[in-house]
């Protein structure tokens, strides 16, 4: 029998902004983008959710509700760093580790009793390891499949652990309501419930027949998660398949210098990443949502797999301004993304530009490593430091 | 106009002249086909030719004349028609077909047995003229070995745009010899072939690779008895177009101005590794390996080890796609000098495995980022030089 531990961070964010300021524990607080522009809440204190509050919810909704909470911008490197901590304590313990986002992961103990004891006393040495080195609480969940484990996790929140034994997870799952359970959504309970299913125990005991007539391909997993069955393995990350960058804009733009800088920082990123992982694309696909919210994706393949921010730029550039010149509308949310990703370079005997221009990435990449993003960049993204002056639409 | 010719040679005429119709263009005259009768040669013919504007080709067939003239109709319906009169059974006799050009309104009547059609046409006068090359540098080269050169270099002249001059072929006649180069960045092919009609100092200019390409075609047409084995080769003053002259058929090529690459000091002088092998068995592992670096940009990766006093030296190909699998092969190998290991596009080792016509090849490398150089055992006469690719090991 698999033992399987779903471990989460509560209120990832938050904990980690309470971590630096202790001031914090007790309030509301809320980490968030702009209040007064278009951000949501990225992560809301349990003294916050009492309120009501969200992720997800738009900022100024939650200030509405709750306005004595705590609102902070949060810093992504903060969280970035703690996500650093959170894997390489986890690694300590297990060699497979699956991670869901920055704060939440799957670790199989299978096997490991005789090295650290039950699963539960592992579960525990674990979050007093976060709690001590990090200075935040997590939660955990213990069964023999993933499915039950995540299920415990959310149950045991916050700083808690349940433990599912083996043959009860049935059992641990009938009573608890449909939304638990992972796959379930808002529109799959909606139509449960419609025919009186309200948990998942009925769930598990619905006819297939309904099941596949309501949801197709998705019936078979239904009743397998509320049954507690899920053969699904703990999986190390696999290489990424895409690289994206994307941004939405505090207000809506027309202006192509301001667009162009933005397309060109993001183009610098993904290119960043791609070079941080080895690889090359081939495929560049840039997104724009115009402010009426239609979204367009445009993609071009390149002739060679390319690693270069200046090749993605005006690949992305070229498509933005054909784009733009079919759709001339205003623009909410522009994004680039890269596929087709691949190892190994083709050497090429006759081409000194891209050979200089790639040298020129490392250097730029080596230079950002030591100091920062911003200690070097480039002309183009020069449109970004004066600001939002978007009124030239 | 009023002749009559063999449905046959018509057909067969009108498919050699057919590839240089313009398909898409700009031009719509272009997408006609010149009938015009040539009394030039002591003897009645009809000529017929086409352009697309970067190559014309001209053909003659035996016919019987009437009364001299000249049209010009459009290439798919003529062609499309007079395909459609081939009889029924192969061994039955061609028909002959008669074709009556009415002056005044242009339009060419066709009758062959109880099938007749009126097809309107263009005055000659607008069709581009087709060019007349008289004087210039003239050679004569061993059609036989015209088509192997151009067979083993055409390939690797680049397809993509970017530097027109990389997608032609380098032609350099000096003395007794004509060497063709051709180079996309990754790879290049040199061959060097006799001249049957020596030429009076040296002579370069860049031939489209679709010139040639289509030429080799034209090469490979089935030879009437008797018929002299050369192609004679005519360039320009201008060196702006060249001429090749083949039995009853023309090709005229515009040339690429520019300056082609020196490509003699892409080609390493020296290596640290030579390894012998069969092309046939090369091929074979080349072609496996390529199944599986499909996914992964086409690498393929050698070890090349030397023998010792009891194994014989080997190539160990190999390929892998991420998360989905790999192979291995292994080939004899005569290998002089240290082991090594490098990695390869597998489709430009293809490429080149596939046109050789010796049963063995060297490949000599240098390092793993420095150019391999295949060059068949057995003659001097060619050598190809590919560019690795660089991939962690």
């Amino acid at each position: 029998m698999r033992r399987i531990a779903h471990i989460d961070l509560d209120a990832f964010f938050v904990s980690v902004e309470r971590a630096l300021n202790p001031e914090l524990s007790g309030k509301p607080v809320v980490v968030g983008g702009h209040l007064d522009a278009r951000g949501v809440v990225s992560c809301a204190s349990y003294e916050a959710r009492a309120y009501g509050l969200r992720a997800g919810m738009p900022l100024t909704t939650a200030h509405r509700i709750c306005p004595q909470a705590v609102f902070l911008r949060g810093s992504f490197d903060r969280y970035r760093d703690a996500s650093v901590e959170f894997f390489g304590i986890l690694a300590d313990f297990v060699p497979d580790v699956e991670p869901l986002g920055l704060d939440e992961a799957y670790i199989d103990l299978t096997g490991f009793e005789s090295l650290y004891g039950p699963a539960r006393e592992t579960a525990s040495k674990i979050k007093s390891r976060i709690k001590d080195e990090i200075g935040i609480t997590a939660s955990a969940g213990i069964a023999s499949s993933k499915v039950v484990a995540k299920v415990a996790s959310s149950l045991s929140k916050p700083d808690g652990i349940i433990e599912v034994a083996p043959g009860a997870e049935r059992e641990f799952l009938a009573p608890l309501p449909l939304t638990k359970l992972p796959c379930v959504g808002d529109k799959t309970e909606r139509v449960l419930t419609a025919v009186g299913i309200n948990t998942i125990g009925q769930l598990a005991e619905a006819p297939p027949s309904f099941l596949r007539q309501s949801f197709g391909a998705m019936a078979e997993l239904l009743h397998r998660y509320a049954n507690g069955i899920d053969e699904r393995k703990v999986q190390g990350p696999s290489s990424p398949k895409s690289i994206s960058r994307e941004t939405t804009f505090a207000r809506d733009t027309l202006d192509r210098r301001f667009l162009q800088a933005t397309l060109r920082r993001l183009s610098e990123e993904v290119g960043a990443e791609l070079r941080a992982n080895g690889k090359r694309a081939r495929c560049i696909t840039l997104k724009l949502r115009y402010a009426d919210f239609k979204s367009i994706t445009r993609s071009q393949t390149l002739n060679e797999a390319s690693e270069v921010d200046q090749a993605i730029f005006e690949v992305g550039r070229e498509l933005m301004e054909k784009a733009l010149s079919q759709r001339h509308k205003l623009v909410r949310l522009i994004g680039i993304r890269v596929s087709s990703l691949s190892q190994g370079k083709q050497l090429n005997m006759l081409d000194a530009k891209t050979e200089r221009l790639e040298c020129l990435n490392r250097a730029i990449d080596r230079i950002r490593s030591k100091y920062g993003f911003a200690a070097i960049e480039s002309g183009q993204t020069l449109p970004l430091r004066e600001g939002i002056d978007q009124q030239k639409c | 106009m009023r002749m009559s010719c063999l449905q046959e040679n018509l057909s067969k005429g009108l498919a050699i002249v057919g590839r240089a119709v313009a398909t898409r263009t700009t031009l719509p005259i272009t997408n006609n086909v010149l009938l015009a009768t040539d009394p030039s040669a002591g003897r009645a013919r009809l000529k017929l030719a086409a352009t697309n504007l970067e190559i014309a080709v001209s053909c003659w067939i035996e016919a019987e004349v009437e009364e001299e003239g000249a049209i010009t109709i459009p290439a798919r319906l003529l062609t499309d028609f007079v395909n459609s009169l081939s009889p029924p059974e192969k061994h039955l006799p061609s028909e002959r077909i008669d074709l009556a050009l009415s002056p005044k309104t242009r339009t060419l009547e066709l009758k062959c047995a109880r099938f007749e059609a009126r097809i309107s046409g263009h005055d000659v006068d607008e069709f581009p003229p087709i060019p007349h090359i008289g004087d210039g540098m003239m050679t004569k080269v061993e059609t036989e070995l015209l088509a192997t050169a151009i067979r083993q270099v055409v390939f690797a002249a680049a397809t993509e745009e970017s530097r027109p001059v990389l997608t032609g072929v380098h032609a350099e006649f000096e003395d007794e010899k004509l060497t063709l180069a051709a180079a996309d960045g990754f790879r290049l092919a040199v061959h060097t072939l006799p001249l049957a009609q020596p030429v009076a100092g040296k002579t370069a200019v860049i031939i489209p690779g679709r010139s040639l390409a289509e030429l080799n075609r034209l090469l490979a047409l089935p030879r009437k008895e008797g018929q002299e084995e050369a192609v004679e080769i005519t360039i320009n003053p201008q060196k702006s177009q060249v001429l090749f002259r083949l039995q009853d058929v023309e090709m005229v090529s515009q040339l690429i101005q520019g300056t082609f690459p020196n490509y003699s000091q892409l080609i390493p002088q020296s290596y640290v590794t030579k390894a012998v092998v069969d092309v046939s068995a090369f091929s074979m592992a080349t072609r496996t390996a390529s199944i599986f670096a499909r996914d992964g940009s086409g690498i393929m990766r050698l070890v090349i080890t030397p023998g010792e006093e009891l194994s014989p030296g080997k190539i160990t190909v190999s390929a892998r796609a991420e998360e989905v699998g790999d192979n291995m092969g292994e080939i004899d190998a005569i290998v002089e000098g240290e082991a090594t290991k490098v990695a390869f596009n597998s489709k430009y080792l293809m490429d080149v495995l596939t046109i050789l016509e010796e049963e063995q090849v060297a490949l000599e490398t240098t390092s793993p980022s420095s150019p391999g150089v295949f060059r068949p055992i057995g003659t001097e006469n060619y050598l190809y030089v590919v560019m690795p690719m660089f991939v962690q090991w």
